[in-house]
């Protein structure tokens, strides 16, 4: 579904509002009034940068919680990565061994894509560098403190883990 | 609470301070920056959720929300963060000592 | 109460130390990704100080503080990259 003006600007106007309010905390007539109109402003001029697929996704309840989900599966994730650098840094002998390495990925949409870039950024280890597209896949350029693997659908299972199937559940 | 409070605070010390570490004798560039996200993550999620519970056991309900938004906003940003500092290390010309495999400049090598 | 004050005290400290990094760095990329930490690390600081003092001006520097920082390091890698 190509997401429309209005329902496009609809949903970043829900979006900032709620935001709004959060970090206000205050619930007094006229700060909500200037919230809504603050935030009406806002979605007209930013809405066409921020949404690009279905405007309503997010708000899906399925797609809702398994987005609440995957935030506590990341964090598992995130606590092993950080142990095993926090070990490499502290260890006398400095155990590193480095390497750019080229991952295909899986996922379609742009949003599922620059969410796993993004997870596989915050884990301290890997960071990605540029994703391309080749014949119709994608896949990207990562930084890796340690090389186990140089063949690329074995250092992907090493580098993605779970979270990629978490992702799917979420944007297609 | 207020001793989870301590124990999250704690976990932050010490991986700011491995970051810390990391960040003084990693050997080249591209590890130093993998360090550094090391103090990104752990390191202020850690304390943050630390300053989290203690203001809600103050009962200040605003100030615990603002915190937790300034630990997501962190969360969101730092990635971007990252990705456009790595890339420019490498197109700028930043050398990386000993890489075992180098498949970035095998596919581009005139950048 | 007082731990919190320890503890943003041993952020500042960290925080000191990785000014060293700033200093004698190599090259550019080097002193960018330590003066990040060392925002980060500022903003922990103010964050927990916010609290011991239970006043929330420092909160909204903290979030300035965070904001600028990540610009900071956007502007200076895409100058790096020649896209400026």
């Amino acid at each position: 579904m190509k997401p429309t003006k209005f329902s496009s600007i609809i949903s970043t106007f829900i979006f900032c509002y709620l935001l709004w309010i959060l970090f206000t905390w205050t619930f007094t007539t006229q700060e909500l009034l200037a919230g809504a109109v603050v935030s009406l402003l806002v979605a007209t001029l930013v809405s066409r940068f921020f949404i690009h697929e279905n405007a309503f996704h997010l708000f899906n309840p399925a797609k809702f919680i398994n987005l609440i989900l995957y935030v506590f599966v990341f964090l598992k994730e995130l606590w092993k990565a950080n142990v095993d650098v926090a070990k490499r840094a502290l260890n006398p002998n400095l155990p590193v061994n480095p390497g750019i390495v080229k991952v295909p990925v899986n996922l379609e949409s742009e949003y599922g894509m620059a969410m796993l870039a993004n997870s596989i950024t915050l884990t301290p280890g890997t960071i990605t560098m540029e994703i391309v597209e080749e014949n119709g896949k994608n896949y990207y350029y990562i930084h890796w403190i340690d090389v186990a693997e140089t063949n690329r659908e074995k250092a992907g299972e090493a580098i993605k883990g779970t979270l990629e199937n978490w992702i799917r559940r979420i944007w297609k | 609470m207020i001793y989870v409070a301590y124990i999250f605070m704690i976990i932050g010390c010490f991986f700011a301070f491995a970051g810390t570490v990391g960040v003084l004798r990693m050997p080249d560039s591209y590890c130093r920056m993998q360090s550094s996200t090391n103090i990104a993550t752990l390191g202020t999620l850690g304390a943050l959720l630390g300053g989290f519970l203690f203001a809600l056991t103050l009962k200040n309900t605003s100030m615990a929300i603002k915190i937790l938004f300034i630990a997501i906003f962190i969360i969101i940003t730092n990635p971007v963060a990252g990705h456009a500092i790595c890339k420019a290390a490498y197109k700028s010309g930043v050398k990386a000592d000993n890489l075992t495999c180098d498949d970035y400049g095998r596919d581009f090598p005139n950048e | 109460m007082n731990s919190l004050i320890f503890v943003s005290i041993f952020y500042i400290i960290l925080s000191i130390i990785l000014l060293y990094r700033v200093l004698k760095g190599p090259n550019v990329v080097d002193r960018v990704v330590a003066a990040d930490s060392i925002d980060l690390l500022t903003v922990v600081a103010l964050v927990l100080f916010s609290v011991y003092s239970k006043r929330g001006i420092y909160l909204d520097i903290a979030l300035t503080l965070a904001i600028l920082g990540f610009i900071g390091t956007l502007l200076i890698s895409k100058y790096l990259e020649g896209k400026l």
